[in-house]
């Protein structure tokens, strides 16, 4: 083991350039996100126009378009300068969505009396801006902040671990890079104490950067402050799946809102729309939503049928891909079987089954709060070389990677459950088979399915360095792990050759089957289940 | 039938309930009353075996209750519907402690739903129906299990006014049913008129730390005028210890 003072020193030095990237993404993260939330409220054009996109964006593993990014930005910004600015812009796309719905809800849930006030006082634009709707938006800015800055953790240790892959294109300092050296040389300690001092820095963080904000921005009412306790408030993992239920569109989004507020939330509704403030927007923007998406749909597949059409090349690229999706929807999916076995119960024993839900939350929030991806060079040099290393590995990192959103999601639904359910189970003695058949399965189910969604989506993320894992940018390495095939990589695989055609084939193919599932498959599971708990 | 002894909680350190002792008996009706946050809703659910004491006993029919039983049945404020289970599936949760099959226990809960006016309610799902109906899914529910001891949380303080008086007089109908086993009942409420409308005795509570202030008999035979003077005087009465 490397002493520890110095391990520890360049540690806290790869982690502070980390950190500086996070910070310089939230800080435009929180500027866009509010930009595109106060603009989404401009005109009910922007806002059919703004609002689908963000839905489909949300929804996009971003992760798997960092190949693409890296090879466009890198060409056009070579060096460092270049590569950060790719880590940069995605950690970006993965915080703002949430910053900029936050932004957009709040500015929208505004009483109509404040709009009418700005205007009886013929405040100007600039005015209304800053007095009304930036103070109005920010409590909500904040909060998703602190959501998505635990999403962007993961992108950022994924991307910094993905770097390593070339030289062309590595960056230099980063925890993800020291983790993966760590790991290439085998220290275990060391790598054990890289991730203490990413842990420390999350929890320092949280109490310094989030505090303030919070402090500033967001008065806390009786009820609000009554977190349990300091722990799980720092880590918050359980609201990132409020958030998925965002990612289901329009319908989730709205429930989502109402369900992290809590049951007084649903008299405010009511309350909201009966003052005659702004119309009940879900409704419109779902069915513009779907006249956009439509005529969307309707060029993308014209569009497509002619290029395979006309184009032999492109036929042979659509080929390769759809074998390669084929094979990782396989692989996502049963990694998210083997993660529903696993959560179901554990979620339903945190809920009902046990006092101390708290600590055990607690505990797996700190764990939670470890990006999956950042085992994977510990857990990828351990395997190397066994045989079936490369599914093992992809599995391992799939699994971990989904099975906290999951366990969060069955918990954090646990506050649409009404009170008396328990009660009622002790009450008329319904014990053992039947309570969780006709009890504990059902009352999870909205949590499963918000759970579910994320977790396939952050599995969908950790695709590109699953699937397949090199180092040649920071060792003489050369493919660490690797599945047989599979889109994750296909991808890395495509930009290693430079072949952008394949990637954004690749890219499309992905997208249209993240949509397809989630219209067909979750959007509809969700509103079925949703129809009957209220 | 039912003696509550000594019942004494505290949570946190703080003193909710001092000392409660009453009996109830046989064929009566038993509201308990008192003021906001002095435990009553607690008290109920220490009978119903929800909640342990921290001193005290229950004794029901010469048994101590320390966990829910077949005897004692409860019907919640909140009618406490599981969502996710249609009405039917609702019903049959009070029959879990019989070890019947299936189709009886179909057989069962549709007839109890009838005999509450939900026929072809069987199948949907609770929030179709009004709080009215809600709540006589859970009276369904909550007599499914033929309890002797029928526990009430402020079942109609969650209606309208006009569905609350209706199932007024449907509960002391449903009482004087033959076949229906219940033979006491306690009920917590806030609302003094419909105690005295209802109950045989009212006992009324203090303040925290709570104890019993009075137990006054309300000796007029049914159906009660609720604007006779002895009706009126009684509520007065109460009125007054409540705030004395």
């Amino acid at each position: 083991m490397m002493a520890l003072l110095p391990l520890v020193a360049s540690l806290v030095l790869d982690t502070s350039v980390s950190w500086l990237r996070m910070l310089v993404a939230l800080f435009f993260s929180m500027l866009l996100g509010l930009g595109i939330g106060i603009l989404a409220n401009r005109s009910e054009l922007a806002e059919r126009i703004i609002i689908p996109l963000l839905d489909i964006f949300q929804t996009l593993p971003i992760l798997a378009f960092f190949p693409v990014v890296i090879y466009v930005v890198v060409a056009t910004l070579p060096g460092y300068i270049g590569i950060n600015a790719a880590v940069i812009f995605l950690i970006v796309t993965s915080m703002v969505w949430n910053i900029a719905f936050g932004a957009y809800e709040a500015i929208k849930s505004l009483p109509v009396e404040f709009v009418e006030v700005s205007r009886v006082f013929r405040l100007g634009a600039m005015e209304k801006l800053l007095k009304v709707d930036i103070p109005a938006a920010m409590p909500r800015v904040v909060d998703q902040s602190m959501l998505s800055w635990a999403v962007g953790l993961f992108y950022l240790v994924t991307s910094e671990i993905f770097s390593t892959g070339s030289k062309s294109y590595t960056v230099t300092y980063g925890i993800g890079v020291a983790l993966t050296q760590l790991a290439s040389r085998g220290n275990v300690l060391d790598y054990v104490v890289g991730i203490v001092v990413f842990i420390a820095f999350v929890v320092v963080t949280r109490f310094l950067l989030f505090g303030y904000l919070e402090r500033r921005f967001i008065k806390r009412s009786g009820r609000a402050a009554q977190q349990p306790n300091i722990l799980s408030r720092i880590l918050l993992h359980q609201t990132l799946v409020d958030a998925a239920s965002k990612r289901i569109s329009g319908f989730g989004r709205e429930v989502g809102r109402i369900a992290q507020q809590g049951p007084g939330a649903a008299k405010k509704k009511r309350a909201f729309a009966a003052s005659g403030a702004r119309r009940a927007t879900p409704a419109i923007s779902r069915l513009s939503a779907s006249r956009f998406y439509h005529a969307a749909v309707l060029i993308a597949v014209v569009a497509v049928v002619l290029l395979l059409v006309t184009n032999q090349g492109i036929r042979n690229d659509e080929y390769l891909v759809l074998v390669a999706l084929a094979l990782s929807i396989a692989r996502i999916w049963l990694a998210f079987a083997v993660v529903l076995l696993v959560a179901f119960p554990l979620g339903v024993y945190i809920v009902f089954l046990t006092r101390k839900g708290t600590a055990y939350l607690t505990l797996f929030q700190i764990i939670a709060s470890i990006p999956a991806t950042i085992l994977l060079p510990a857990i990828a040099f351990s395997l190397r070389g066994q045989s079936f290393s490369g599914e093992l590995v992809a599995f391992i990192v799939f699994f971990l990677s989904g099975i906290w959103y999951v366990v969060f999601g069955i918990v954090s639904s646990r506050g649409t459950i009404q009170e008396n359910v328990m009660e009622v189970k002790k009450v008329f003695g319904v014990r053992g088979a039947k309570a969780w058949r006709y009890i504990y399965s059902k009352a999870v189910l909205p949590g499963l399915i918000t759970g579910g969604i994320t977790a396939v989506a952050a599995e969908w993320n950790a695709s590109i360095v699953a699937e397949w894992f090199t180092t040649s940018g920071v060792s003489n390495g050369t493919v660490i792990t690797s599945v047989g095939n599979g889109l994750g990589r296909l991808l890395d695989l495509s930009l290693a050759n430079g072949n952008l055609t394949l990637m954004i084939i690749g890219l499309i193919n992905l997208t249209a089957v993240i949509i397809i599932v989630n219209r067909l498959f979750w959007k509809r599971a969700y509103r079925k289940v949703m129809q009957v708990y209220k | 039938m039912l003696k509550i002894e000594k019942i004494h909680y505290e949570i946190g350190g703080a003193d909710i309930i001092e000392s409660i002792s009453f009996d109830a008996r046989k064929n009566e009706f038993v509201s308990i009353i008192g003021p906001s946050g002095c435990g009553k809703s607690t008290l109920l659910r220490i009978i119903a075996g929800l909640i342990k004491p921290t001193g005290g006993d229950v004794i029901c029919m010469n048994k101590r209750i320390e966990e829910p039983v077949r005897e004692i049945s409860f019907v919640f404020q909140d009618f406490a519907l599981l969502p996710w289970l249609t009405n039917i599936d609702n019903v049959k949760l009070g029959l879990s402690y019989f070890d019947i099959g299936a189709p009886e226990k179909d057989k069962i809960a549709m007839e109890l739903l009838a005999r509450f006016g939900l026929e072809g309610f069987e199948y949907a799902y609770p929030n179709v129906l009004s709080g009215g109906m809600k709540q006589r899914v859970g009276f369904a529910r909550a007599i499914a299990q033929e309890p002797s001891i029928l526990l009430m949380d402020e079942p109609f303080s969650s209606l309208d006014e006009l569905t609350a008086t209706t199932m007024r007089e449907d509960v002391l109908n449903m009482l004087k049913t033959k076949d229906i086993p219940v033979n006491l009942v306690v009920m917590v409420t806030h609302n003094v008129e419909e105690a005295v409308q209802l109950s045989d005795r009212v006992v009324v509570l203090s303040n925290k730390p709570t104890h019993v202030k009075q137990i006054k008999a309300v000796p007029l035979k049914q159906p009660r005028n609720t604007r006779s003077k002895e009706f009126t005087g009684i509520i007065d009465e109460i009125y007054a210890t409540l705030t004395g």
